[in-house]
C-alpha cells in the first residue's frame, strides 16, 4: 500500500465540545492518521469513544477545534461551505447507520438527490448511473416506492447506491450494520468488499463489531477519543 | 446548473412536499387567502361606492354649475339653510340671467319635509324650481306631464312626483296621476310621475313651482341654490367667474361659492381615496396576520425537518440551497394562498355586482400577487436562514 496515494490526512486533530456547563469536553485528541487510496479500513471502539465524531470531522460535516485535515492536498479549514459542500457531493459518500433516507421521495429520487446539488455538469449521466446501481444492488424493482416500504437491508442498499452516484474518491460509513440483522448486515459488508475488491474503491467504517471489522484488512481502535491502535 | 433548472427543480420539490402535506399547505395558505380575500373585496367595495357616487353625479346634467350659500359642499349639505351664508332672492336669480352663454338658469328652493296623501304620509323633499330644471337634469315622466313656465307664473299648485315617494304615498306610483298631495298647508294636484332616476334625493321629490312656495312655506322668498346650465363644457369656468363677479356686489366671499360639478366629483374623489387607503389599511393587518401564520408553520417545519438539512447538506447541499429550499416553498404557500383568494374574491364581486356596481381593477390583482409573494419571501426568509444555519452534523445527529 506504500506506493499509493493519500485520499486524507489528519494531523493532530481535537475536537472539543463546550458543554452546558461551560466545561471543555475533549471528543477526539491528537488524532493522526491518512487514508490511503483503495483501502478497506475500520474504525472500532466503545459506544461514546468519538467514533462518529472522528467521521464527521473526516467527511467535512464538522471542523475540528485544531490541527489540519488535507484533502487533495488541500486543508479543509481554509475552505468555505461552498467549497466543503463540493467535497461532500461530489468527494465522499455517506453511509449511516440509520439509512438516512428521505421518506417522501422515492427509492430512485432518492438515490439521484446528490446530482441535483452538484453546481458543475457530470461527465456520466445521473439517471443511467442510479438504474445501473439499483440493478446490481437488486433493487430495481423497488425504485418508484417510498423507503417506509422496503426492508432495512433493501435501505441499506440504496443508501449505499446514493453514496455512490457521484463517483466518490471515498465512502464513509459510519455503522452501517448497527440497524441490521446479523444476516443483513453481513450482506451489505459483502456489498462494500466487493467494491472495494473490484472498483478499488476507498471505505473507511465505523463499528463497534470485532467480527464485522475483522473482514477489512486495517482496524484503527480508538478509546475516549484517541486511537490507541492502528494496524496499517 | 442554470437558474430555471434551478427554479423548476426547486418548485418541483416544493410542489412535491405540499402533495405530501395537503392539510398543512391547505392550513398554512389558507391566512394568505383570507388576507387578499379580505383587501381585494375591500377595495372592491372602495370601487364600488366611488362608482356608485359618480353613477349618481352623472344622472345630474353635464355642465353644470351650481351657485351655494357657505363655502361649497364641505361646509352646506343640501339641507343648508342652517348656518350663515347668502339666501338668494329672485333678484339674484335675475342678476345672474344677465350672464352670456346661459342656457339654463334654476332657482331652488330645497327642503326636507313631510308629505302626504289621502292615506299615507312620508318624508321626502320639496324642491321648488322653474321648468328649465327638466330639461337641464333630463327628467322624464313615466306617466301624467311636467308643468310648464305658464304654471311658474300663475304660482299654480302643481306638482311632478320623484318615482320613491309616489310609490310610497300610493299604492302604485302611477295611481298619483291626478290626486292631491299636502304639504303643511299647501294642496297639490299631482300632474306627472317621474321615472325611477335611481338618485335617492330625485326619487324622493315633489317638484313644483317656485312661485308656489312663496308664501308659508317660503315667506322670504329666498332660494337654497340657483343652478346654471352652460350649453358647452368650455364654457364652464367662464360662466363660473362672472357669476362670481355678479355675486361678489351683493355678498362677501365666503358667503357664497359657485361649483361645477367636476370640482364636486374631484372632491368625492379625494374622500373615495382615502377611505380606499383605510380600508387596504384594515385589509393588511389580515394579510400580515397570514405572513405571520406562514413564518410560524415555516419556522416549525424547520424544526421538524431539521434531520432532512442535515442529510442534504451530507449529500452536499450548501447553505444557500437549503435557504432556497425554505424560501420556495413558503413563497409558493403565499403566492398559491393568494391566487385562491383573488379567485373567491372574483367570484364574489362577479355575484354582487348583480346589487352593487362593485369593481376589481388592476391594483388589486397586483397588490393580491405582489403582497402575497413578498409576504412569503420576508415571512419565509427567518425561518429558511435558520435551516440553512443548522449545522450539518448537529441536524444529522438530531433525533
Ligand atoms: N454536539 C455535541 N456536544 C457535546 N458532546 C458531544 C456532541 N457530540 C458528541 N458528543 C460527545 O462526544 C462523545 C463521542 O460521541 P460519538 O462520536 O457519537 O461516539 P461514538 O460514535 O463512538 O459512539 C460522546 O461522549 C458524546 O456524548
Ligand atoms: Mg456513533
Amino acid at each position: 500500500m506504500k506506493t499509493t496515494s493519500s485520499i486524507i490526512s489528519l494531523k493532530n486533530v481535537f475536537k472539543e465540545y463546550l458543554l452546558g456547563d461551560g466545561s471543555v469536553f475533549v471528543a477526539l485528541k491528537n488524532i493522526n492518521f491518512e487514508i490511503h487510496q483503495g483501502e478497506f479500513s475500520a474504525i472500532i471502539g466503545p459506544s461514546g469513544s468519538g467514533k462518529s465524531t472522528l467521521m464527521h470531522v473526516v467527511g467535512l460535516l464538522d471542523k475540528p477545534s485544531r490541527g489540519e485535515i488535507i484533502i487533495n492536498g488541500k486543508d479543509v479549514a481554509k475552505m468555505n461551505d461552498n467549497q466543503t459542500s463540493v467535497l461532500r457531493n461530489s468527494y465522499v459518500g455517506f453511509v449511516f447507520q440509520q439509512f438516512n433516507l428521505l421518506n417522501k421521495l422515492t427509492i430512485k429520487e432518492n438515490i439521484l438527490l446528490p446530482a441535483t446539488y452538484c453546481k458543475e455538469k457530470l461527465d456520466f449521466d445521473a439517471d443511467q448511473r442510479a438504474e445501473m446501481l439499483m440493478e446490481k444492488f437488486g433493487i430495481i424493482s423497488k425504485k418508484d416506492s417510498f423507503p417506509n416500504k422496503i426492508s432495512g437491508g433493501q435501505q441499506q442498499r440504496v443508501a449505499v447506491a446514493r453514496a455512490l452516484l457521484m463517483k466518490p474518491q471515498l465512502i464513509l460509513a459510519d455503522e452501517p450494520t448497527g440497524n441490521l440483522d446479523h444476516k443483513t448486515g453481513n450482506e451489505i459488508i459483502d456489498l462494500f468488499e466487493e467494491l472495494n475488491k473490484s472498483e478499488n474503491i476507498t471505505i473507511v467504517m465505523v463499528t463497534h463489531e470485532m467480527e464485522i471489522a475483522e473482514r477489512t484488512r486495517r482496524q484503527i481502535r480508538i478509546l475516549d477519543g484517541e486511537i490507541v491502535n492502528d494496524n496499517k | 446548473m442554470k437558474i430555471t433548472t434551478e427554479i423548476s427543480l426547486l418548485l418541483k420539490s416544493a410542489w412535491g412536499d405540499f402533495r405530501r402535506d395537503k392539510v398543512r399547505t391547505a392550513l398554512t395558505s389558507l391566512g394568505i387567502t383570507i388576507g387578499v380575500l379580505s383587501v381585494v373585496l375591500l377595495i372592491a367595495l372602495g370601487l364600488g361606492l366611488k362608482n356608485y357616487i359618480e353613477q349618481t353625479f352623472e344622472s345630474l346634467g353635464a355642465n353644470l354649475v351650481m351657485v351655494m350659500p357657505g363655502s361649497g359642499i364641505s361646509s352646506n349639505g343640501p339641507a343648508g339653510m342652517v348656518g350663515g351664508g347668502a339666501e338668494f332672492d329672485e333678484k339674484d336669480v335675475r342678476d345672474v340671467r344677465n350672464i352670456p352663454n346661459l342656457k339654463y338658469v334654476v332657482p331652488v328652493y330645497f327642503r326636507s319635509i313631510a308629505i302626504s296623501s289621502a292615506d299615507a304620509e312620508k318624508i321626502g323633499y320639496l324642491m321648488g324650481v322653474n321648468e328649465e330644471l327638466f330639461p337641464l337634469m333630463d327628467v322624464k315622466t313615466v306617466t301624467g306631464e311636467l308643468w310648464g313656465k305658464t304654471d311658474v307664473g300663475k304660482k299654480a299648485k302643481v306638482a311632478v312626483l320623484g318615482y320613491t315617494i309616489a310609490d310610497d304615498l300610493f299604492e302604485r306610483p302611477e295611481d298619483a296621476l291626478g290626486k292631491t298631495i299636502r304639504v303643511e298647508s299647501l294642496r297639490l294636484k299631482v300632474v306627472g310621475i317621474v321615472e325611477k332616476t335611481g338618485d335617492r334625493e330625485t326619487d324622493r321629490s315633489a317638484m313644483i313651482p317656485y312661485t308656489a312656495t312663496f308664501g308659508s312655506l317660503n315667506p322670504k322668498k329666498t332660494f337654497w341654490a340657483v343652478y346654471l346650465g352652460v350649453p358647452d363644457e368650455e364654457m364652464v369656468s367662464g360662466v363660473k367667474g362672472e357669476a362670481e363677479r355678479i355675486l361678489l356686489k351683493r355678498y362677501d366671499k365666503d358667503e357664497f361659492s359657485v361649483t361645477e360639478q367636476s370640482e364636486i366629483l374631484k372632491t368625492v374623489n379625494q374622500i373615495f381615496g382615502i377611505i380606499n387607503l383605510i380600508l387596504i389599511a384594515i385589509g393588511s393587518i389580515s394579510l400580515l396576520v397570514g405572513g405571520v401564520g406562514i413564518m410560524n408553520i415555516m419556522y416549525a417545519t424547520v424544526t421538524e425537518r431539521t434531520r432532512e438539512v442535515g442529510i442534504r447538506r451530507a449529500l452536499g447541499a450548501t447553505k444557500r440551497d437549503i435557504l432556497l429550499q425554505f424560501l420556495t416553498e413558503s413563497v409558493v404557500l403565499s403566492v398559491f394562498g393568494g391566487l385562491i383568494g383573488l379567485l373567491l374574491a372574483a367570484l364574489i364581486v362577479v355575484i354582487v355586482r348583480i346589487w352593487f356596481p362593485v369593481a376589481l381593477n388592476l391594483l388589486a390583482v397586483v397588490l393580491a400577487i405582489g403582497v402575497s409573494s413578498a409576504i412569503g419571501i420576508f415571512f419565509g426568509v427567518f425561518p429558511a436562514k435558520k435551516a440553512a444555519d443548522l449545522s450539518p452534523m448537529e441536524a444529522i445527529r438530531y433525533e
